[in-house]
């Protein structure tokens, strides 16, 4: 692939840098970090022409300019209200206090304090040896948020991480460890300013009948690709959620999947876009259904106005030995206007016989009828519409447990759709 | 109040209404029965003002104003207000912020002071208990997961928080037992006054035991056939509608 080659110029000088910074790290890791290099330089910034990526155009972080010329400008303005004066520049950007019973640590305190954990577990959950993006964060990545939730610890409140202007700049790594019988939640938060390309990676690991609750708010600039990926490995009886929230960026591509290894398990991918103006949102959702009697929901709901695109593909894989598999998916879409796009595919490959799988994509617009009721009672006919836009988004905005997250978001949607009179 | 002439309507080129005329003055409960497919959701939906009507003749006069030229919002804030017949769910908006927003839509239309949370809540409180629901029910999203009955109650509710001057009732009647029938005919006494008129629309005759109307009129392929006092509506009982069309002469302008 000469043409990848020539482009690939810069981040193989890159390389070279991130690994004299590295050069502290234990072996094993610097071997995966060069593993992943070898493999982004085989695949490269995928192209139209990839079927996974064909509704989504990243040529312009082919050259590795935007990732590594630039940085996310300080999002100070565009921080969401929940984390606003709390981003630190020190360190992981934890806010608030770390609950008990739970570990926040950067890279090398986890590798000091931990390293057997660290080695198990990162980058083995997210795949980078058929996945570019995954590959680039797994070479370049300077430090590394590493959550530990002990055996047992049930954690009252969320850990913060805001991946602003921070030291992980941008390319952000999370490590979630969830001990056995624990439970955490987990809230990440992208916001910057500027024109940048912020390339993110999220690995979790649950214990048994371990749960974790993971949210990711991307608000970042206008102007910003964001790529992300967030994949999940469950051992038995554990439960994993996911929400993701999507406002920001020019370009947004999220990859968020996880593997149920155990019987038992459960897991829920939700999602909220909402764009306009050029936005292009993608979200890629794989769950991989490996053994029986487990259970994995979706809901992803988008909004798009403007000429705003929204793809989504929902992968759900049911092997063999997974019989008993109960397994929903849907993906519900409003489109404001006419120019507006989504392009969704359910994909499901179901080898197993005695198993329950459903998905349903739905592309259209308000319910003039519930229209009609809201005007019948004195609401005029825009502000009903804005309502009713409102409703439909911030319906899928329930399933966030975390209250001041919930609020800020609830409170940007009417802000929004519902705060203009009519 | 509301002067219905010569009114003929057509949903996709099928004619429904053929000459409706109908007086409604303040303070009057007029019920308008008839078998099913005779065009009584019709002649409601028309006067609230829903899409998808065509108007091919006549007028309807409310207060003196063009009525079919006004939007629907613009209807419910003058004072026209109609119960479903089946109330839309809307998840995600909650009662109260619905209602809230309505009765200030409505009293900011009236050149009233808008109401604060504070005081919508108190009132909202006051209308509600009466109809035998818990005031919990405001943080629902609007009619989500309601029964048939709860439904029917809300609507009640929601007409009694807009206060109107022309309240047109869509067989809210259907499917209620006993019970709840007997809390929304309640609902709708406590409002009946001097100034306020409802159009009951309904199937059967038992809703106006306890709804008494002034006037009852009968409406038979998109005409009024018949109209009388309460007492026709205790014939319709006993005879059903099948020698309407057949046996009697029709009757000029109803109401009055």
């Amino acid at each position: 692939m000469p043409a990848i080659a020539d482009r690939a110029d810069v981040y193989l000088e890159r390389f070279n840098d991130a690994l004299a910074r590295a050069a502290a790290e234990p072996t094993w890791l610097l071997e995966r970090r060069k593993r992943a290099m070898e493999r982004f330089l085989q695949l490269g910034v995928p192209s139209l022409k990839h079927e996974e990526y064909k509704y989504t155009d990243l040529s312009a972080l082919a050259d590795g300019q935007l990732l590594f010329a630039t940085r996310p400008g300080s999002a100070e303005a565009a921080l969401p209200s929940y984390v606003a004066g709390g981003a630190s520049d020190a360190g992981p950007q934890v806010l608030g206090r770390v609950p008990q019973g739970a570990r926040v640590q950067s890279l090398a305190e986890a590798l000091r304090a931990e390293p057997d954990l660290v080695q198990r577990h990162l980058a083995t959950i997210a795949d980078y040896e058929d996945h570019a993006l995954c590959a680039v964060n797994t070479a370049f990545f300077s430090d590394a948020v590493v959550i530990q939730a002990e055996r047992g610890a049930v954690l009252d409140e969320p850990i913060q991480l805001v991946f602003g202007d921070g030291p992980q700049g941008s390319l952000p790594r999370v490590l979630i460890v969830a001990g056995r019988n624990s439970s955490v939640q987990v809230v990440e938060t992208y916001a910057g300013s500027g024109a940048y390309w912020r390339n993110a990676v999220t690995e979790i690991h649950a214990e048994e009948n371990a749960r974790v609750d993971h949210y990711r708010a991307q608000v970042e600039s206008l102007d910003a690709y964001h790529t992300g990926r967030l994949q999940a490995s469950q051992q038995r009886d554990s439960y994993v959620s996911s929400f993701s929230i999507s406002f920001g960026a020019a370009v947004a591509r999220n990859d968020i999947g996880t593997r149920l290894n155990g019987s038992g398990c459960e897991c829920s991918l939700d999602g909220l876009y909402a764009v306009r103006g050029d936005q292009l949102v993608d979200h890629h959702t794989s769950i991989d259904h490996a053994m029986p009697h487990c259970n994995s929901h979706q809901l992803y709901k988008g909004v798009l106005d403007d000429r705003a695109r929204g793809v989504f593909n929902g992968k759900i894989f049911v092997r063999p030995d997974a019989q008993k598999t109960d397994a929903v998916q849907s993906n519900k879409n409003l489109l404001l206007s006419d120019q507006s796009e989504v392009n969704t595919k359910p994909q499901l490959e179901i080898d197993a016989n005695d198993v329950r799988c459903t998905h349903g994509a739905t592309i259209g617009q308000l319910d003039s009828e519930a229209a009609f009721y809201l005007q019948s009672r004195g609401i005029g006919a825009n502000r009903a519409r804005n309502l009713l836009t409102y409703a439909f988004a911030a319906d899928a905005l329930e399933r966030i447990k975390v209250a001041q997250l919930k609020e800020h978001f609830e409170s940007l949607l009417l802000n929004r759709f519902a705060s203009q009179e009519s | 109040m509301l002067q219905i002439r010569n009114l003929h309507v057509s949903i996709d080129g099928q004619k429904i209404l053929r000459g409706i005329d109908l007086d409604v003055q303040p303070g009057t409960v007029h019920a308008v029965m008839g078998p099913n497919g005779s065009g009584k959701s019709t002649l409601a939906s028309v006067l609230a003002g829903r899409d998808g009507y065509e108007i091919e003749q006549g007028s309807v006069t409310y207060n003196g104003q063009d009525l079919l030229d006004m939007d629907p919002e613009i209807r419910a804030r003058e004072g026209v207000f109609l119960a479903f017949q089946y109330p839309v769910e809307v998840p995600g908006v909650t009662t109260m912020y619905f209602m809230r927003e309505a009765v200030n839509a409505v009293r900011k239309h009236r050149g009233e002071e808008e109401l604060s949370a504070g005081e919508f809540l108190k009132l909202a409180r006051e209308k509600i208990g009466p109809l035998g629901m818990e005031a919990d029910m405001l943080k629902r999203a609007i009619n989500e997961g309601f029964s048939g009955g709860e439904k029917k109650r809300s609507e009640i509710f929601q007409m009694a928080m807009l206060e109107p001057r022309l309240a047109v009732l869509d067989e809210t009647d259907s499917g209620l037992d006993i019970d709840a029938l007997k809390i929304v005919a309640d609902g709708v006494n406590s409002l009946r006054s001097a100034e306020r008129s409802f159009v009951v629309i309904t199937h059967y005759q038992r809703l106006l035991n306890y709804i008494v109307p002034d006037y009852v009129h009968v409406l038979s392929e998109g005409r009024i056939e018949l109209s009388g006092d309460k007492d026709l509506a205790l014939e319709l009982e006993s005879r059903g509608y099948g020698w309407i069309n057949d046996d009697v002469v029709p009757q000029a302008v109803a109401g009055v």
